[in-house]
């Protein structure tokens, strides 16, 4: 049985009375994150050191709570929505870049910092953080680390995993690792690889070390647009088919750009089916071939204006219309859900094809944004709750989407992650006994399940060991 | 010493279930490239992998192909060539895709190509109980569970025997260049700060080797900026990177890891036969025996948080204290409980 009263006498001793919330307002506060799902909590507290987090997970253990760590919040597959009597621990003060090593291409800095932040203190010494999901100006690199986010850019560069050399980790018993190192490759297996997108289930990270890279020379930035979503997405393909990686290839449908549109005033041409936003990067002398391929895959499928940033503020406006997608789109309904699926990219256009089908049988509003270089759509479900079935029809479609992915080679989640949202779709990817392997993974790091339960894997799922049949044994080659 | 040569996956999941059946101890193999890498072990028999070598799928447009784990690198990257792609990883050819990840081995253009184990989408494993397990997803996105398959990846065949991978891929460039120049870490340093983007700057005791690779214009101006630096320097374009490589002549090879700023602190006690890839952190370290020298390379790398392995001769990986140990044990009891797969090859005996 859970002793709330204990804990919060035990973690204002620890950490301070000020850092202690138990109070009704900011339980409600911290009972969901970006996501639909409401959760429910006991506790929030906000550690500022490492030593904080451990003394967290250690009161919540001998006190009998579940613990759930949080960043800013901003995850859309409930994977920081708190359960039950949980304590949140939520790591926004920690929020300084601790030692920044241009030389060594790494900065190790605390959970808590925004990820925009980073990017901005990294930038004077000509370096950048790569990973850019959208929302980056509020997210922070704890989060980005549980959840491997994704963002615009990684077509390029990579995911959050490319780019976290090293992180200290708070097990489950409130010991402290350090998994990872600064150098190329560290002893033993691969620990941070697992950390990274675990979304807080195998420990909290207390501080990261991540790896910079160097600024490109030349960005530019290019607006296509085209009558059909056949020929956008074909042109994707084509282009890296030609042997060319751009930094970003964005798509929008049509419903995303008259939103965005209305909102920012970015110049997208309302009348197009989709447009394309395709950045490319390097260094002097990179630009000029990969533009000039962008440009023929694009007149080779029939692109009806190539507009190029003129300038860094033109560029700047460009991204503005990508980047404040998810927040034009309340123009369209009172709520939408946003998802989130991989195909591989050469089904993009049966995906989309999929995607509307799916929206005009359940009679919802459907618009499409696509980090379409990577397979990775997000589409949007837009509708009144308080019309009745609304919220069924939405759910019914989702779940069409999920499967639609699956059966086009695609993954449940390409960057939001599984959370409380996914988890249980996760069968329809991963075999009885591929979960059982993720279990053992899960209870190797937290042997009594105590980090931000029941999410990830499906809760039936078990580190069960397979052993030899008699009639495997009667057959044995050495036998 | 028995040699198993499985055909398909199947057979790899009987033979490693009769292994756990028996009690008796397996290597996975492949293209026998990596084999002094790890402490020392016995086993009963080797599973090669070899006759596993289908491609599965290789569709160019996706820059993704699957490929059974026993195929050669050499192969695997002929096929590529043909649609102007490369899986980079600079594995000898005879090397088989599988053991490379295994052995996490390292590409001298890693500062440009990353590691190995960011190439692997998506895995197919026989488990050391025969269980037979995939991660992963063939999309270069995907946050689907953890990513176990980067367990596997420099495991040493301790986890899992590796049948067949998803692998993300490169275009191959335009132009590929070395610059040579004469100096050393110094010159080297000069180099990567006049050169940021280039995909390696390998200093030895008496040259830097700069590889260029990327768009003809690119190069081209990358090599005028490292004129700047180095007015005396030699381009040539194409050939192997690195050219020489005097460090693999010695008895035993030493793969030091260390944050790139330490690589001075290592050379300093590496003898005359080393070379060293600056902003990676990788020292290869050519050695006569695995004795004195070898101790005190480890000594200087254990000052600086770094490893040092041996990958070709005697000399073991080292005694580098493994992180949450405990989790290490689980790890293995879990995946392989029986203790099947090269028991203690790996770091801290596993």
């Amino acid at each position: 049985m859970a002793d709330v009263d204990g804990a919060r006498r035990a973690l204002e001793d620890a950490l301070g009375t000020s850092e202690v919330l138990s109070d009704p307002l900011a339980l409600a506060l911290y009972a969901r994150d970006a996501s639909m799902v409401e959760g429910g909590c006991a506790l929030v507290a906000f550690p500022r050191e490492p030593e904080h987090i451990a003394a967290c997970v250690r009161i919540a253990a001998e006190h009998g709570l579940p613990i759930v760590p949080r960043g800013a919040g901003t995850g859309l597959a409930g994977g920081a929505t708190p359960i039950g009597d949980a304590l949140v621990v939520c790591t926004t003060k920690m929020d300084r870049i601790l030692d920044l090593r241009p030389r060594d291409r790494l900065a190790w800095v605390q959970p808590g910092v925004v990820t925009l932040d980073l990017v901005g203190a990294a930038a004077p010494h000509g370096l950048t953080f790569a990973p850019d999901p959208s929302s980056q100006q509020s997210c922070t690199i704890g989060g980005n680390v549980a959840t491997n986010a994704g963002g615009a850019h990684c077509l390029a560069h990579g995911v959050t995993s490319n780019h976290v050399l090293a992180l200290d980790l708070v097990l489950s018993d409130g010991r402290i690792e350090r998994l990872g190192s600064e150098g190329p490759v560290g002893a033993g297996y691969d620990l941070r690889a697992v950390v990274v997108g675990s979304e807080g289930t195998l420990g909290i990270v207390a501080a990261v070390c991540v790896r910079l890279i160097p600024l490109p020379e030349e960005v530019r930035t290019f607006l296509l647009d085209f009558d059909t979503v056949e020929d956008c997405a074909a042109t994707v393909s084509a282009v890296i088919a030609a042997g060319v990686v751009p930094a970003a290839m964005e798509m929008m449908d049509r419903g995303i750009v008259a939103a965005v549109e209305a909102f920012a005033h970015a110049g997208y041409p309302t009348d197009a089916d989709a447009v394309l936003l395709v950045e490319v990067e390097g260094a002097e002398g990179a630009i000029g071939p990969q533009a000039r391929a962008v440009e023929s895959a694009a007149r080779a499928h029939r692109v009806r204006t190539v507009r190029q940033a003129s300038d860094e503020r033109d560029r700047a406006l460009l991204w503005k219309g990508r980047r404040s997608a998810f927040g034009a789109l309340g123009t369209i309904a009172p709520h939408y859900a946003i998802h989130d699926v991989v195909v591989p990219r050469t089904h993009l256009v049966d995906a989309v094809a999929g995607l509307y089908e799916i929206a005009r049988r359940h009679a919802i509003t459907l618009t499409c944004v696509l980090h379409a270089g990577d397979g990775n759509l997000h589409p949007h479900l837009h509708f009144d709750a308080r019309e009745p079935g609304a919220r069924e029809r939405v759910l019914a479609a989702s779940e069409e989407i999920v499967r639609l992915a699956v059966s086009l080679g695609g993954s449940i989640s390409g960057e939001h992650g599984v959370g409380l949202d996914k988890r249980g779709f996760l069968p329809l990817v991963l075999s009885e006994d591929d979960l059982a392997a993720q279990a053992c993974v899960r209870s190797a790091f937290d042997p009594d399940g105590r980090m931000n339960p029941k999410k990830l894997l499906p809760s039936e799922t078990r580190c069960v060991e397979l052993t030899p049949t008699p009639q495997d044994r009667s057959e044995a080659r050495w036998s | 010493m028995e040699l198993i040569h499985p055909h398909t996956k199947g057979d790899v999941i009987d033979v490693v279930r009769e292994a756990n059946a028996a009690a008796h101890r397996l290597l996975p193999v492949g293209g026998r490239q990596h084999m002094d890498k790890g402490n020392p072990y016995e086993v009963d028999a080797e599973l090669w992998t070899t006759q596993l070598d289908r491609l599965v799928t290789y569709e160019p447009a996706e820059m993704v192909a699957v490929v059974e784990a026993g195929m050669r690198v050499g192969e695997l990257n002929a096929i590529l060539a043909r649609d102007a792609q490369e899986w980079p990883s600079d594995a000898p050819e005879e090397a088989t895709v599988g053991g490379t990840i295994a052995a996490d081995a390292q590409s001298p253009r890693r500062l440009r190509v990353g590691r190995v184990a960011d190439s692997v989408l998506e895995a197919e494993i026989v488990a050391g109980d025969g269980r037979f397990v995939r991660s992963g997803a063939r999309t270069v996105k995907n946050v689907a569970g953890y990513d176990l398959h980067r367990l596997c990846a420099g495991s040493l065949g301790t986890l899992g025997v590796l049948v067949q991978v998803a692998l993300k891929l490169r275009p191959i460039p335009e132009l590929r260049r070395t610059l040579h120049v004469p100096g050393s870490l110094l010159v080297g340093e000069r180099l990567l700060q006049g050169v940021p983007a280039a995909a390696a700057v390998l200093a030895t005791p008496g040259e830097v080797e700069v590889r260029l690779e990327g768009w003809r214009d690119e190069v081209e101006r990358q090599t005028e900026a490292a004129r700047e630096v180095a007015p005396g320097l030699e381009a040539v374009d194409g050939g192997p990177f690195p050219a020489h490589r005097a460090w693999a002549e010695e008895p035993v090879l030493v793969e030091a890891a260390v944050p790139a700023s330490a690589i001075g602190t290592v050379t300093e006690v590496a003898g005359d036969r080393w070379g060293a890839l600056l902003g990676v952190g990788l020292v290869w370290i050519g050695l006569e025996d695995p004795g004195d020298a070898l101790a005190e390379v480890r000594a200087r790398v254990t000052e600086v948080g770094g490893i040092a392995p041996v990958v070709r001769g005697p000399g073991g990986l080292g005694d580098a204290p493994l992180p949450a140990r405990d989790v290490h044990a689980r790890l293995k009891a879990a995946l392989d409980p029986n203790g099947v797969l090269a028991p203690g090859r790996f770091w801290g005996g596993l």
